[in-house]
């Protein structure tokens, strides 16, 4: 059965301490912070399902900068209430800019 | 300050990890733990979580880290005088009260030493006005009597509390080391006199009131004990990149070999209801993908399989992998990871130490083989790829046939599952406290010869995966764990003698000093007697000790 998913983007400014992790640790940064949100998060179908997320162009390591990242969820979620459910979870040096 | 740009993995100093404890050090007491090797490995290490958290739980203390930094870090603070520093606030190492190292292998002295020098600390403890460094983890402390003021015998849990309690009555080191030596678990080398008379290791006291003999402190009731739950989460990959979830501490077996049966004694659990409580605070503090089921050994849970469908019934929807290290071949291994199986897909591990079966009979190794071959099908149909064996050469009585049996059975292990069979084989050391640590050590030459023979009967055509071990390094081990205090001076010149990371498994500086400083290392490895550098630790009062002696 295909499950219906839900895709927001979202702009994430990286600076201050974040310069330093690259894009492989964003990704997990962002899930675990994805998780402790308790969002609706939808999980690819495969053999070993894991948490969909897709990314625009990759900062270098050091460099401060805009990420662009899309999230994918089960359930309808608005631009505001992802915001406000994941930016508490996100370490400083990661904001969310913008989601739409 | 450092540039670190100019660093590899940068991400390793930052110390910006999610629930990551920052505290202004006014009014508190400043301390610094470690685990002596790169920040890959020291956060996997769940010792130094506990101790971490369990300080910073003290409204008073304030509790950072530090690990060893990459080679070219470390060259880069010595060329431009710059310390080593915490990770939390960046605080020079010389500039906290305390020191604390979690030293879980022997192998760490090394690194233990050169993060003291890297942090503008003296190495020995003689030439310490104030500062007081301390550590725990090893059985044996005696090889590093010499640079530690007090060493932590047993589980931190039970003793931080009076730890505190004297760091913030008294201010002087004297006083500090005075009264910690007269509590049950806290040793301070300086306080005693090691001399030989008649072979034996005797100790004389310099501060009357200090504790003889030793005990070591155990935590009575680990059920309620302290569990870091808001679980401190790297932002970048570390070794065992899962949170692990203590079931159980000890082991009810008794195998000969087994040093950390011999240290974690007696066998404990927590309950169900605990670990699913603990579980799910870590999941949701941290959002960790992953779950590990720690214990010695996980089949002996004693409801294992109720454990395992609470935590299913948790976590299926959320994702979340478990994993359980530890299991025993027996019936009900194929039930276990059908349900492991429903979370994620793992491997399967089986020490067997041995292929002979009269051998592991005598190591006192409960596990049959033939429950192995039983569950082959089972195991086939689990959709697993893998299958990692542990195996132990170099015991006391075994022979040729033993070895050359290890072949047959990865033919047969291979013919029956169509798995892809990694194998570790390791060296038998016999340390300090375990069943065996009275038996000899075989020479390296025969240690040579026997790898020579079991690597002649491996099965060539299925590609095999094997670590082999070093016979030298397997001494070197042993030697470093079965030391008394000489030792100290031998660790002290070979940490003097090399600059760079890769000395510690340099058999040749290591014979070099323990030549230049009159030691024979033959004498720690073939002390058939009963007496050793570690035998004032009398832990024969603790409950379960007495079933794991032969006398």
């Amino acid at each position: 059965m295909q499950i219906e998913k839900f895709a927001l983007k979202a702009t994430i400014e990286k600076n201050q301490d974040m310069v330093y992790f690259s894009q492989l640790d964003l990704v997990s940064i962002l899930i675990r912070a994805l998780k402790r949100a308790e969002l609706p998060l939808y999980y690819t179908q495969g053999f070993r399902p894991h948490v969909k997320l897709s990314f625009g162009k990759a900062l270098k390591v050091g460099a401060a900068g805009l990420e662009e990242v899309t999230f994918y969820f089960t359930q309808k979620t608005l631009p505001r209430e992802l915001c406000e459910k994941l930016s508490p979870q996100m370490p400083r040096g990661l904001t969310i800019v913008e989601i739409k | 300050m450092i540039d670190f740009n100019q660093v590899k993995k940068p991400q390793r100093y930052i110390g910006n990890e999610w629930n990551v404890i920052k505290k202004s050090h006014h009014g508190k007491i400043p301390i610094c733990v470690s685990y002596p090797d790169l920040y890959e490995v020291g956060m996997s290490n769940l010792g130094l979580r506990i101790i971490y958290g369990l300080l910073n739980d003290f409204e008073d203390v304030a509790c950072e880290r530090v690990f060893l930094p990459g080679e070219d870090l470390a060259a880069n603070l010595s060329a431009n005088n710059l310390k080593l520093f915490s990770l939390e606030t960046k605080t020079a190492l010389d500039e906290f009260e305390a020191v604390g190292f979690n030293l879980s292998c022997e192998i760490n002295f090394l690194n233990f030493l050169r993060i003291l020098r890297l942090g503008a600390i003296p190495i020995k403890a003689s030439e310490r006005k104030e500062k007081i460094v301390f550590a725990g983890g090893i059985a044996n402390p005696e090889p590093i009597a010499e640079f530690v003021d007090f060493f932590y015998l047993g589980e931190f849990e039970e003793g931080a509390t009076k730890f505190v309690e004297i760091f913030r009555k008294y201010k002087s080191k004297k006083e500090r080391l005075c009264a910690l030596s007269e509590i049950d678990g806290f040793y301070v080398p300086s306080f005693y006199d090691v001399s030989i008379y008649k072979n034996k290791y005797q100790f004389d006291k310099l501060y009357k009131y200090a504790q003889f003999p030793l005990k070591r402190v155990y935590v009575k009731d680990l059920d309620k004990s302290y569990y870091p739950l808001n679980w401190l989460t790297p932002h970048t990959q570390i070794i065992h990149d899962r949170a692990p979830i203590e079931i159980a501490r000890g082991c009810p077996n008794a195998c000969v070999f087994c040093q950390a049966r011999a240290i974690y004694y007696p066998y404990r659990e927590k309950k169900i209801s605990t670990i699913c409580d603990i579980a799910k605070n870590i999941y949701k503090n941290s959002g960790y993908e992953n779950l590990s089921l720690l214990s010695l050994s996980a089949s002996d849970y004693s409801n294992i399989e109720g454990l395992l469908d609470a935590l299913i019934a948790e976590f299926k929807d959320k994702c979340v992998g478990l994993s359980l290290p530890s299991l025993r071949i027996d019936g009900t291994l194929a039930e276990l990871y059908r349900k492991l199986l429903y979370l994620r897909k793992t491997s399967l591990t089986v020490a067997l130490e041995t292929a002979s079966d009269s051998l592991r009979s005598k190591l006192g190794k409960k596990l049959d083989v033939n429950r192995l071959f039983e569950a082959a099908k089972i195991i086939k149909s689990l959709n697993l790829r893998t299958i990692k064996l542990y195996l132990m050469i170099g015991f006391p009585e075994e022979t040729d046939e033993d070895l050359l049996l290890i072949g047959a059975f990865l033919e047969r292990l291979r013919r029956e599952t169509g798995l892809s069979i990694n194998v570790s084989i390791n060296i038998f050391v016999p340390k300090p406290f375990s069943i065996w640590e009275n038996v000899w050590m075989p020479e390296e030459e025969i240690l040579e010869k026997k790898i020579k023979l079991v690597l002649s009967c491996i099965p060539k055509r299925y590609n095999i995966n094997l670590t082999v071990p070093q016979a030298k390094r397997s001494i070197l081990e042993a030697i470093l764990s079965r030391a008394d205090r000489n030792f100290s001076a031998v660790i002290f010149d070979v940490f003097n003698a090399s600059p760079g990371y890769e000395t510690g498994n340099n058999w040749q500086a290591w014979h070099d000093a323990m030549h230049k400083n009159g030691i024979n290392y033959k004498t720690y490895l073939q002390n058939g007697n009963k007496n050793f550098p570690w035998s004032f630790i009398d832990n024969s009062q603790i409950p379960g000790c007495k079933n794991c002696r032969e006398d």
